[in-house]
């Protein structure tokens, strides 16, 4: 392993992250654009019909809309989340405080879920409306240089506006499932229209029904794929706060050895803990191809990471 | 034709904006941080002798820590008055020094290390440690960029317009930095 200076670590994540997000949206373009087109072909309408399009980003739209605008306090009362306080919760007030003027934004709310499974998060619009949630878990298994990590990592998160970036992939997700859903429904159910649109047609009818049943998988592996490469931009944004890679190694290899699962987490929240609170591990090539449906990459993997910046 | 003129106007107009905007607010936060590492030190002026009242029973032998720590509060005293920075950076490290030995007396004595006041104060006091340290790693890194930028064309050419002088930067040894026991 050739050491890395967590500049260019840095750098490479960014870009490795903006070409997934690039591919990203370039993907979801194209299935977006065969299966309208192919929509149109079926009900008999010419080229081009953006009705469904239409209809497809508003029902998409306001669904994470409202999740995105309203994440933090969703999240909140899903996770049955108190405020922290000074007293209570010294080590996690002070450490937030502290790597707040660190990365130069304001202090984020600070919440604690009084779960025993060491975890945290973070959420919020903007940097402005910011929650950081931990579970007493972590805020006693962890000592201040540890916690120092993970905070950072949370704080990387919401500089980095991840959470406005996993909304807006999470309404194009939703529009091509939707779009794959309408088009397989009428082409089983639907009208034929009697007029036939000749070779072009056909193609399309045949790309619209192998878009309509791999586009919406597609976009969700991809969505994963954002989703872990954020997670490797965190770190190593934290360690360029902290200097102290350490301090995150300890914690990443705290959180991973603890077996408890974190009951208040679920499927729609998984992707904003540090480590994925689903636990339990499967190796082989059935562990690789579950590896790609995982919102985390493996916690070795970001260890070695972090090491090689020490 | 006009398009293009129009579009490449704006685009220089938006970069001498952003420009202006990164000297701008570069400035602004290291007056902060600098504001900051006032701060704390002041909180460290009131909570030393604290320290030194409730632990003088346990420390009498340990005469090196409380001369230690009745330097660092004097050192901490003059740079507020001075409002000398690199001052102010200095002895926000001197206090720094001390803590950790002050945690090793703590941890040997079981009387010590159960009472809550002392507890307490010495996590305040690490916690402004703490926050001295990271303030004065933004400007230092803060007034790196600053300068870096004001010297590297092309944004040198807006530093120019606004006649910015270079920042003096913090000289600091990191080795000195306090860090938390595992």
């Amino acid at each position: 392993m050739t050491m890395v200076n967590i500049y260019e670590a840095q750098r490479a994540n960014k870009i490795k992250s903006t070409i997934i997000v690039a591919g990203f949206f370039v993907f979801v373009t194209a299935a977006v654009y065969i299966l309208v087109q192919a929509t149109s072909v079926y009900l008999g309408y010419e080229f081009g019909g953006l009705g469904f399009m239409g209809i497809a980003l508003i029902i998409s739209g306001i669904s994470s809309y409202v999740g995105y605008y309203y994440s933090d306090r969703i999240v909140l009362s899903i996770s049955k989340a108190r405020e922290a306080d000074r007293k209570k919760d010294f080590n996690f007030y002070t450490v937030s405080e502290n790597l707040a003027i660190a990365s130069g934004i304001a202090k984020p709310k600070l919440y604690v879920i009084e779960d025993s499974a060491p975890n945290a998060f973070a959420t919020g619009r903007d940097p402005e409306h910011a929650v950081v949630c931990a579970t007493i878990g972590l805020l006693n298994k962890l000592n201040r240089t540890e916690l120092e990590g993970v905070i950072a990592h949370e704080l990387c998160h919401i500089k980095n506006y991840d959470t406005r970036l996993m909304s807006v992939v999470s309404v194009l997700v939703g529009i091509v499932a939707l779009l794959g859903d309408w088009f397989l429904r009428i082409s089983f159910h639907g009208r034929r229209s009697d007029n036939d649109k000749g070779q072009l047609g056909a193609i399309l009818l045949i790309l619209g029904l192998v878009f309509a049943i791999l586009s919406p998988i597609i976009a969700q592996l991809i969505q994963f794929a954002v989703s872990r490469r954020r997670e490797f931009v965190a770190d190593a944004g934290s360690v360029s706060i902290t200097k102290q890679p350490q301090g995150l190694i300890a914690a990443l290899e705290k959180i991973s050895s603890d077996t408890e699962a974190l009951e208040v987490a679920n499927k729609a929240t998984a992707h904003l803990f540090i480590v994925s609170p689903f636990k339990g591990k499967i190796k082989g090539a059935v562990g690789r191809f579950a590896g790609l449906f995982n919102t985390h990459p493996p916690v070795n993997e970001r260890i070695r990471t972090l090491r090689s910046m020490l | 034709m006009m398009y293009v003129i129009v579009a490449i106007l704006g685009v220089i107009l938006f970069w001498l904006i952003s420009t202006y905007n990164f000297f701008v607010s570069s400035k602004a936060r290291i007056k902060a941080s600098i504001q900051e590492i006032g701060n704390q030190l002041k909180r460290q002026f009131d909570l030393i002798p604290n320290l030194e009242e409730s632990a003088k029973g346990y420390l009498k032998h340990e005469k090196g820590i409380f001369e230690a720590l009745t330097d660092a509060r004097k050192a901490i005293s003059g740079a507020i008055k001075s409002g000398d920075v690199q001052k102010m950076s200095d002895a926000g490290s001197k206090l720094s020094q001390v803590l950790p030995q002050i945690q090793v007396v703590v941890e040997s004595n079981p009387e010590l290390k159960a009472s809550e006041v002392i507890g307490k104060l010495m996590d305040e006091l690490r916690d402004t440690a703490d926050k001295v340290m990271y303030a004065r790693r933004l400007v230092i890194d803060l007034t790196a960029d600053f300068n870096v930028k004001r010297v590297e064309f092309p944004t040198s050419l807006v530093a120019g317009m606004f006649k910015y002088d270079e920042l003096p930067g913090l000289i600091t040894s990191e080795k000195g930095e306090y860090k938390v026991k595992l």
